[in-house]
């Protein structure tokens, strides 16, 4: 689906910055404000998800209809109790690489703002899509959002991910040879469905790939991702 | 038998085939399965699916090939020649029970990863992933290349099939209701660009259905004369159901409404079936096809995101160009891309509409540096380019990248030249400028001059190549030098634009060579050349008077109408008053959000209001233009050395202390590393007018690893590194292993600096520094990167691990002082 861009999260943005709690200075909100005026202006936002049955396998979770098995403990204690659930993916466009490209040429700060201004602009696409999803699966619980390489899920299935989303084509995602979503500012990523409360499912940095080396931790911070 | 799409192309109309993806599934095949191995395992079942859509009336199946290429296939325990070779069996067995006369198409959709800049696929591996497709697929009658969205990726594939076979080719792309497709091409980019290199039809599948199509067809017929193919959805999928919306009775009903933009070829997409195509066949052969006559294509050129009709005057920005440049030379020689990226961008900001790209320079590989060039600012830039060179090879390898249809500067009237370039222009399908001089020199008369561009022209035709992609230069000469020939440059540029009907193009600042005020000179000859029919001018656009005398001209021809443009650029405007020569500042700084930042108070050790204090002071304050104009001044009076080590260095310190302090943050350190970059670049442009020796403390080379293209951490790493007086060599990001080892001898470097992003590209970090050591190469390694650990780093054998930007200054101060 096609989504509109809605106002970004500027502090999200200067948390990406390592700002953690500090205020933000003026020269960069000038900044966020240029970039979140082209990114409105330019980038060409989409997202798609398709609900599935999934079903314990012994390799792992098998998306039914589909050749997909999701591996690793992970996502099997993410989708715990849950008897569907939706694959989604969403991208902001290869504009927003353009973008980030361009000022890295002419204006470095400019360029690692917009960088930032787009992980958030894309997080926030994921936000509406889970509204969607809530929308349409209104007798659902659902789960946060777990993505490919998050715990043990491998991120090696990325491109079969794709493809039985068929996203190339529905919304031109690519993966590369290591496995990165292209568009770089793209997600994918797995929700539970279930028709009993979710429980023990905080999302938290247990499961989290980048406990070891995350650099909010490290200032006491939280990504709350 | 072979039969003959070329023919079949005579007739009215042509019915395609429906969706075979639709058909697969209907069938029980699961999302995600590849398939074409069913062209293997279920042959019985593609035969019938391709009957039954020969039965509707098809006059082309698509064989079941569409995915079937080297990436997609790779782990699937079968070969590409294998599924094609069984994928075209399958269908001709079909023809043969059903149809015989039926054509059958190799049918190849894109590779599966995109091309960069946005993709880590390089233009020749998807070259040879098309080319093997092409030859696997001799058997077909001829090649389509479908649902694809970006240009330059297409332009790879009709190269592959064109230099690997003699098949018919069709080309669709697909295109989202904002007329665009996913990779930002546009409808008469698409048009231009596919028409130019000579596909037999061209048109859109996929992505909508024949409704929201329309405004899509009704475009792309402006900008081709090639036969148009249509092939829609079957109306939009429900996001929930996947159920598309438009049944094969409407379906057909909105394809006769179609008709009406001259139409050659019906057909369906996703979601369509045998009854679509049916419907549709009897919807043509009840109301017959309407057969619409074409106007003429008007001259246009193109990049993939932006077509520039030359239907007024532009400007060719002429300052991608060594000569007489020594900056421009030195980075050149040094590989520094990013300057000349810097100068493109200042020329876009300033109105150039196109840019000339020449890169000629004794002592480097012109034509890699024409290809590197050409890709780098195609990844940025969104202007049509203008190849400029004299070496035909230069021309080919620049020609090929090109996405879009570029220009070609150039040729003359000489036999020899017009039989090497000519070919090329053709081939690709550029336009091209025609010099009006031949091996006797540029003739002094204008009616001489006016037969060479006649003599062009009719040349250029006898290639194929249209009238409207001929562009005549008559030549500047020199006025202090040739005073009388001014008059014949423009009698000449009048006749050949009136008589021949041609497009004209003119550099410009060549009149005032030797002259005083040459600013003056060139934008009044200018003003002379646009009233003689001047098209295309080539002058720098910075200065503000060429791109003003342009700007005015236009509102007073009444081509900008209502004067908006003129206006939206100079209502606002200080307005020069004066023009007086090297005092000219540049009319409109943007300073987007610089004046005003918020930095720490600062204990700038300099004396309140000298110019080394202000230099200090606009290094922390993130002031980029005070630092440069400040610089500038103290180069004056002041030793650049002590520039570097008693302002910049402490002021960078400074802020260094506070980043680390956690007071100041990234984007700040960043404004103030520019300030810092700004001052460098006046630094160097003195020195090397002066011809001393550049500063350097030392040469160290920085890459983003093979397979990563986050290479924004890598850059900030780059611009601290010269910010302390080192000189970085940047080989960009995907950097293959080899390509490392070969710039560390190169340059003699005892530093190198990895980066990697992606947990994906630690083990090319790992590959990367392996080859270093097995190279028994005298040079430390540091690393870093948003995944890496001291102890991974530790573990593949890096010397440093650097946590950021700042501290790979301090590693690079250990490693070479």
């Amino acid at each position: 689906m096609n989504i509109t861009l809605e106002k970004l999260d500027y502090k999200e943005a200067a948390r990406y910055l390592g700002y953690g709690n500090h205020e933000l200075d003026e020269a960069s909100k000038k900044l966020m404000e240029a970039c979140e005026k082209e990114l409105m202006k330019k980038a060409r936002p989409k997202s798609l998800y398709r609900v599935f049955g999934i079903q314990n396998v012994k390799e792992g979770i098998l998306v039914e209809g589909t050749n997909l098995v999701l591996t690793g403990d992970s996502i099997r204690q993410h989708l715990k109790g849950c008897r569907k659930a939706a694959l989604m993916a969403a991208t902001l466009s290869d504009e927003a690489d353009r973008l980030i490209r361009t000022f890295q040429v002419t204006d470095l700060a400019k360029a690692v703002i917009m960088d930032s201004m787009a992980s958030v602009a894309v997080e926030q696409i994921c936000d509406q899509t889970e509204q969607e999803i809530r929308k349409e699966m209104k007798d659902y619980y659902q789960t946060f959002r777990f993505g490919l390489g998050y715990g043990d899920l491998p991120i090696q299935l990325q491109n079969q991910f794709v493809r039985t989303l068929n996203a190339d084509r529905t919304i031109g995602l690519h993966v590369n040879e290591s496995y990165m979503l292209v568009p770089t500012k793209s997600v994918t990523a797995v929700i539970g469905l279930s028709k009993e409360p979710i429980k023990g499912q905080a999302k938290g940095c247990q499961t989290c790939n980048m406990r070891e080396r995350c650099k909010f931790k490290g200032t006491g911070g939280h990504c709350n991702g | 038998m072979v039969k003959s799409f070329r023919k079949l192309l005579e007739k009215d109309y042509i019915i395609f085939d429906g969706a075979m993806g639709t058909m697969l599934q209907a069938a029980g095949m699961k999302m995600g399965e590849i398939p074409e191995t069913l062209n293997v395992t279920n042959p019985q079942l593609l035969i019938e699916i391709h009957s039954k859509y020969l039965t509707a009336g098809a006059d082309v199946i698509y064989a079941n090939t569409f995915g079937a290429n080297g990436y997609k296939l790779e782990g699937s325990g079968y070969s590409v020649e294998q599924l094609v070779k069984a994928a075209i069996t399958n269908a001709r067995t079909a023809c043969e029970q059903t149809k015989p006369e039926a054509c059958v198409a190799l049918d190849v959709g894109p590779i599966g990863q995109l091309l960069a800049p946005a993709g880590t696929l390089s233009f020749e591996e998807a070259y040879d992933y098309y080319k093997e497709i092409v030859l696997a697929g001799q058997g077909a009658d001829l090649v389509v290349f479908e649902t694809m969205t970006d240009l330059l990726e297409c332009k790879a594939a009709v190269l592959a099939a064109k230099e690997n076979s003699n098949l018919p080719i069709v080309c669709t792309m697909s295109f989202e209701a904002n007329m665009r497709t996913f990779t930002g091409c546009s409808v008469p980019s698409m048009a231009l660009t596919l028409s130019g290199l000579g596909v037999d039809a061209l048109g859109v599948n996929c992505s909508l259905g024949p409704k929201e199509l329309e405004p899509i067809v009704a475009e792309m017929v402006q900008w081709t004369n090639k036969p148009i193919v249509m092939k829609p959805n079957a109306g939009l999928p429900d996001p929930v159901t996947n159920l598309y919306n438009c049944l094969p009775d409407e379906f057909a009903e909105l394809m006769k409404n179609l008709r009406q933009y001259g139409i050659k070829v019906f057909g369906g997409c996703c979601g369509t079936n045998p009854d679509y195509i049916r419907k549709v066949a009897q919807m043509l052969e009840k109301e017959g096809n309407m057969v619409v006559a074409r106007k003429t294509v008007q001259a246009a050129v193109c990049s993939a995101t932006k077509v520039v009709t030359i239907s007024e005057p532009r400007i060719i920005g002429e300052r991608i160009n060594p000569t007489g440049k020594k900056i421009f030379k030195e980075a050149l020689l040094n590989r520094d891309m990013d300057y000349i990226l810097g100068q493109a961008l200042e020329q876009t900001g300033a109105g150039a509409d196109i840019l000339d790209v020449n890169v000629g320079l004794p002592g480097i590989d012109e034509k890699q540096m024409m290809v590197d060039t050409v890709q780098a600012l195609q990844a940025i830039v969104d202007v049509p380019l203008q190849i400029d060179s004299t070496i035909p090879e230069v021309l080919d390898a620049a020609l090929r990248v090109y996405n879009g249809k570029p220009i070609v500067n150039s040729v003359n009237g000489e036999d020899e030249t017009m039989e090497k370039i000519f070919p090329l222009v053709k081939k690709y399908g550029a336009a091209v400028i025609g010099l009006t001089l031949d091996k006797d020199g540029i003739p002094v008369k204008a009616e001489e001059r006016f037969a060479i561009a006649e003599k062009i022209m009719n040349r250029a035709m006898e290639y194929g190549i249209p009238k409207e992609d001929v562009y005549i230069d008559c030549l500047t000469l020199t006025a202090s030098a040739e005073q009388a020939g001014v008059m014949e440059t423009l009698e000449a540029l009048h006749r050949v634009k009136t008589e021949l009907g041609l497009k004209t193009v003119l550099g410009v600042s060549n009149i005032s060579f030797g002259l005083p005020n040459r600013v003056l000179v060139n934008h009044i000859f200018l003003t002379m050349a646009l009233t003689n029919g001047l098209d295309l001018a080539i002058i720098n656009p910075n200065v503000y008077e060429m791109t003003g005398a342009i700007k005015a001209y236009k509102l007073l021809a009444n081509i900008d109408q209502n004067s908006v443009d003129y206006i939206k650029t100079y209502a606002n405007a200080p307005i020069v008053e004066k023009i007086v020569p090297g005092k000219r500042e540049k009319a409109q700084q943007s300073n987007e959000g610089k004046e005003s930042t918020s930095h720490v108070n600062s204990q700038n050790p300099h004396e309140e209001g000298s110019l080394e204090g202000e230099l200090y002071h606009a290094v922390m304050k993130g002031l980029k233009n005070e630092g440069a104009q400040t610089t500038k001044e103290l180069l004056k009076t002041k030793d650049s050395m002590d520039i570097v080590n008693g302002i910049l260095i402490p002021a960078l310190d400074e802020i260094g202390v506070e980043f680390e302090k956690g007071t100041l943050f990234l984007p700040q350190l960043i404004m103030s590393a520019s300030v810092a970059q700004a001052a460098f670049e006046e630094i160097r442009k003195y020195m090397i007018q002066n011809n001393s020796a550049p500063i350097s403390k030392g040469k160290i080379v920085i890459a983003t690893v093979k397979g990563d293209v986050h290479d924004i951490g890598k850059n900030i790493v780059k611009v601290l590194l010269e910010n302390y007086g080192y000189e970085v060599i940047d080989l960009g990001k995907d950097v293959p292993y080899q390509a490392v080892v070969d710039a560390i001898k190169e340059y003699d470097v005892k530093l190198v600096g990895l980066s990697a992003l992606m947990t994906t590209t630690l083990v090319s970090m790992k590959e990367t520094i392996e080859l270093i050591h097995k190279n028994e190469l005298d040079c430390k390694i540091m690393v870093g990167g948003a995944v890496l650990t001291p102890e991974y780093a530790k573990e593949i054998h890096a010397d440093f691990y650097s946590k950021d930007a700042k501290e790979s200054v301090d590693i690079a101060k250990r490693v070479l002082g």
